[in-house]
């Protein structure tokens, strides 16, 4: 489903933030990456969604060759990824339900198909009620669970969770990661990054520690180590 | 056509939703496009002003007595012929006499010394030129050897001396103020489309958050772009409407005030013959400067 082949970034101020990295990651897995700040984890992330470009090596998602990309696919490959970020990003003036539309008005779905998708959907995430609230009259989980319900409206065979739950209370913290495993049972592949600790262990799958832009550590039941595994 | 409509529909509802942002950004652009159409209707009133004071310039050219039928038509002729001649009058001496009497109608002394000098007024005529600028080449052919002899001795044409100086010094003046009020009108265009440009891109920079999340749920160019050009469009259409207006209200309000001065009622005319012609240019103008604006203020936020 995602395969990293020696996958090296490097940042025009040349700083190294992936070296080499060769990873492989199934079709319905759900797996965790860890490490500190500045490993490489938002770098890794980048490049699935296309926000940077890797100097080297090949990415291949989802059957398609980033190397093939012109930046006119940009918004295409970005459709066929779900991605749910520690700030929520969303749309600060729009309500609940037009948020979750907006993923798919860009896909071009037809407005019955938007109408019946986006209560579903909302319903899935626990937030039936919220579809005309606004933003900034939810609790960061409930945020969450909007930018979750915008990310899998159009049915992505991968979901990136990128410090999902950065920003939220542990109860909060704990529904988002049963929403994740839920969604991954579903059939979803889910890549998780995260620095909880106590969640990483809790989940008993697959964690991926980096380390100065290199996998240091790949675990099918891994636990959370700190300092890169030491 | 499902995505221009969603276009539409976005743009008018970010132009509702945040309406602090749109009512500011309207009311710039009004106060700009007012600046526009004033500077418009000052330079159009200024060149009629200059323009009927210019037309009142004429050459008189007296002829001698002894000019004969066939040689005043001659003239006129050769007058006429000239490439800045508007229009050649002919008073003969006996109207001379008549206007002269009937100017000074309420003076008896005098017109009892025109009955007792006889007719002592010229014949002449009246040249009205196309460039006041350039009354040098009507003189030229007054000095025409064949010309010449018909002039009258005592009187040159009014083109000379004293009144060549004052008709040079109007005419001076004249293209000063006009070449004066276009450099300000382009200025003050140039300065209000700067304005509404910063005006659009502060408003889109206060939202660049919302054109980052826009592209990393996968939306292209256009689709980010579009709602933000027409929200911009929008300031310009309903900012075209109330500039167009509260101009009208201006010159109706101030042009009787400066009727002695200032010739407003061309500019009065042109807006009650044509207010449809009028409100659709500054609309052209509202909308063209908000999409190009926008989509310039745009640009840099959408790298992808």
């Amino acid at each position: 489903m995602i395969l990293f082949d020696r996958v090296t970034k490097v940042y025009p101020n040349q700083q190294i933030a992936l070296s080499g990295l060769n990873l492989h990651i199934q079709p319905k897995e759900f797996v965790t990456i860890v490490g500190s700040s500045g490993a490489g984890k938002s770098t890794l992330i980048k490049l699935l969604t296309r926000e940077e470009v890797h100097t080297s090596g090949k990415l291949i998602v989802g059957g398609l060759d980033y190397d093939t990309i012109t930046p006119r696919d940009v918004p295409l490959v970005r459709r066929r990824i779900g991605v749910v970020f520690q700030d929520f990003k969303l749309l600060q003036n729009r309500r609940v339900g037009e948020n979750v539309a907006f993923a798919l008005e860009v896909s071009g779905a037809r407005g019955r198909e938007i109408k019946r998708a986006v209560p579903k959907m909302l319903t899935l995430v626990g937030l039936a009620s919220k579809e005309q609230a606004y933003p900034h009259e939810l609790s960061g989980g409930e945020r969450q669970r909007v930018a979750i319900a915008r990310a899998l409206i159009r049915q992505p065979k991968i979901l990136i969770a990128d410090e999902p739950t950065g920003n939220l209370d542990p109860k909060n913290a704990w529904e988002i990661i049963e929403l994740l495993l839920k969604i991954n049972r579903f059939g979803t592949t889910v890549l998780l990054t995260t620095h909880n600790k106590e969640i990483v262990n809790a989940l008993k799958r697959r964690v991926i520690t980096i380390n100065r832009g290199r996998i240091i550590k790949d675990e099918e039941q891994g636990r959370y180590t700190l300092e890169g595994g030491k | 056509m499902l995505q221009l409509w969603r276009i539409l529909v976005a743009g008018t509802r970010n132009f509702l939703r945040n309406a602090w942002l749109s009512t500011a950004a309207t009311a710039i652009m009004t106060v700009t496009l007012c600046i526009v159409i004033v500077s418009f209707i000052s330079n159009s009133a200024l060149t009629s002003t200059i323009k009927n004071v210019t037309d009142k310039i004429d050459i008189s050219i007296y002829l001698s007595d002894s000019v004969t039928p066939e040689q005043r038509q001659t003239f006129q002729s050769a007058l006429v012929a000239n490439s800045n001649v508007a229009s050649v009058h002919y008073t003969s001496k006996d109207q001379a006499v008549a206007e002269y009497s009937a100017k000074h109608s309420t003076d008896l002394k005098l017109l009892q010394a025109l009955q007792v000098a006889g007719n002592a007024l010229p014949a002449s005529f009246q040249v009205r030129a196309k460039d006041p600028k350039k009354l040098d080449q009507i003189i030229a052919v007054t000095n025409q050897p064949q010309f010449k002899p018909l002039l009258d001795p005592t009187a040159p044409p009014s083109y000379a001396g004293q009144n060549k100086t004052t008709i040079d010094r109007i005419v001076r003046i004249s293209n000063f103020f006009k070449t004066t009020g276009l450099i300000a009108s382009a200025i003050f265009v140039f300065i209000s489309t700067l304005i509404i440009f910063n005006t659009i891109r502060m408003a889109i920079f206060t939202r660049k958050e919302e054109i980052e999340i826009m592209k990393l749920v996968g939306a292209t160019k256009w689709f980010i772009r579009g709602p933000f050009v027409f929200e911009a469009m929008l300031y310009g259409a309903i900012a075209a409407v109330i500039a167009t207006g509260l101009s009208y209200a201006l010159i109706l309000g101030v042009g009787p005030n400066v009727k002695g001065y200032i010739d407003v009622q061309p500019v009065i005319t042109f807006f009650q013959h044509y207010p449809a012609l009028v409100i659709t240019g500054e609309l052209i103008i509202g909308l063209f400067i908000g999409a190009f604006s926008s989509v310039l203020a745009m640009s840099r936020y959408l790298k992808l």
